[in-house]
């Protein structure tokens, strides 16, 4: 099981991608203006950080469709307009509500769905919270693991759309987490990344079941 | 005359409706998204901006493009975290130790024509929320001089640098600073000056 992650640069990027504590879950970085078949093919899974500039991958387009024809996974987390770029994803953006917390006993209603999902073993309910940029209209068959106040989709995971899996989620965390703000970025990265390494891939080594 | 304003973040849905959108309109900065840089640009300019989400790897490719726009007196508005030696000078990002309340209390340490006369208790606070202006600082150069303080140890938020070779560099180690605060003329003031000193013609 191996991860390349597309690197852009920021310095929350360097502090998410390059440092403690989650340098040691991607196996390799890779400059989105470097990213070519002859580097993507060696890895399992390629994770696309959020805030990624879109223009910087949509370039990529094609052999991204490639990796996912082939059975690999693509991971793209928030505010990196994945729609533009990977199959099946339609987005819609919503205003950020940054002040929910301001009002005693409120709630932002973002839920776990799907809870019997493996991600769940890994990561409870109240670390998806934090804000909302927008919600997915899922494709059918995809498995939806968090909703928005509305219900609307903002993680999912599909296997429907392509031979390989396309998880896909609208929640910022590397960019809190790596300006030193929002622990609750820092405990989903602390549930999320090791379930990536544990269960993101779809296409299992000969001899194992898949996974999911 | 012309300030180079780097244009890092991608925004599909809203890409020119925004304070820097409108100064770009207004051509009082040339905006150019981080792709299509050139060191060209970096030679025509007189002043440069970037912001928090600044491409600090690929930014190196034109090191000494910027070393030279200082050089012959160019100033440059950093917003951010250093974490690459973007110039000589500069070192990587330090947060503040303990980020509560108390710790992100904010203090006026020299006077800066961008801040004249804006106490800085009305950028300390979003919606009653401290910490979008900063939580740490960007370790100053030698010589360097510190305009706005945070934490029980006050440390430079916001410096200015006189560069020996020439040049200034006034670095805000946060979210840009004319995005912070709950007023919206304040903010567009800040923009406005910040805009002005980097093309010289506020002193």
């Amino acid at each position: 099981m191996s991860v390349l992650a597309i690197h852009p640069g920021t310095y929350y990027h360097i502090q998410s991608l390059e440092h403690a504590p989650f340098a040691p879950y991607f196996d390799a970085l890779v400059r989105p203006e470097n990213l070519g078949w002859g580097e993507l093919e060696r890895y399992d899974v390629l994770f696309i950080p959020c805030r990624t500039p879109a223009d910087r991958i949509l370039p990529h387009r094609d052999i991204l469709q490639r990796y996912l024809d082939e059975g690999r996974t693509i991971i793209s987390t928030g505010e990196s307009h994945s729609e533009l770029y990977l199959p099946g994803v339609s987005f819609t953006p919503q205003p950020t509500n940054w002040w929910w917390w301001l009002t005693p006993g409120a709630d932002l209603g973002v839920r776990a769905v799907n809870t019997d999902h493996s991600l769940f073993r890994y990561l409870p309910e109240q670390d998806l919270t934090w804000h909302l940029h927008g919600w997915f209209d899922a494709p059918e068959g995809a498995t939806v693991l968090a909703v928005n106040e509305a219900g609307k989709p903002i993680l999912y995971v599909d296997d429907v759309s392509t031979n390989g899996r396309l998880i896909v989620t609208s929640l910022d965390p590397l960019f809190h987490h790596g300006s030193h703000f929002m622990p609750a970025t820092t405990r989903f990265l602390n549930g999320f990344l090791p379930w990536m390494r544990d269960h993101a891939r779809r296409r299992p080594p000969e001899g194992e079941g898949p996974q999911g | 005359m012309s300030v180079l304003f780097i244009h890092s973040h991608y925004n599909y849905y809203n890409e020119t409706n925004s304070a820097m959108g409108r100064q770009d309109q207004a051509n009082s900065v040339l905006s150019v998204r981080e792709l299509q840089l050139t060191e060209r640009h970096f030679q025509e300019a007189t002043g440069l901006i970037t912001t928090t989400h600044l491409d600090q790897i690929g930014f190196l490719r034109f090191r000494d493009a910027v070393e030279d726009l200082l050089d012959r007196g160019g100033r440059w508005i950093f917003n951010g975290h250093v974490m690459r030696p973007l110039v000589d000078g500069l070192r990587n990002y330090v947060p503040l130790p303990s980020q509560r309340r108390a710790d992100l209390d904010q203090i006026r340490l020299h006077p800066h024509p961008i801040f004249a006369g804006i106490d800085q208790k009305a950028l300390e606070e979003n919606r009653g929320v401290a910490g979008f202006y900063g939580r740490g600082h960007n370790p100053m150069p030698e010589g360097a001089l510190a305009i706005n303080g945070i934490g029980p140890e006050q440390v430079a938020v916001d410096w200015v640098w006189a560069r020996p070779r020439g040049g200034e560099i006034l670095s805000h180690a946060g979210n840009e600073f004319w995005g912070c605060g709950d007023d919206p003329a304040l903010k567009a003031e800040l923009l406005d000056r910040a805009v002005k000193w980097v093309e010289g013609t506020l002193n």
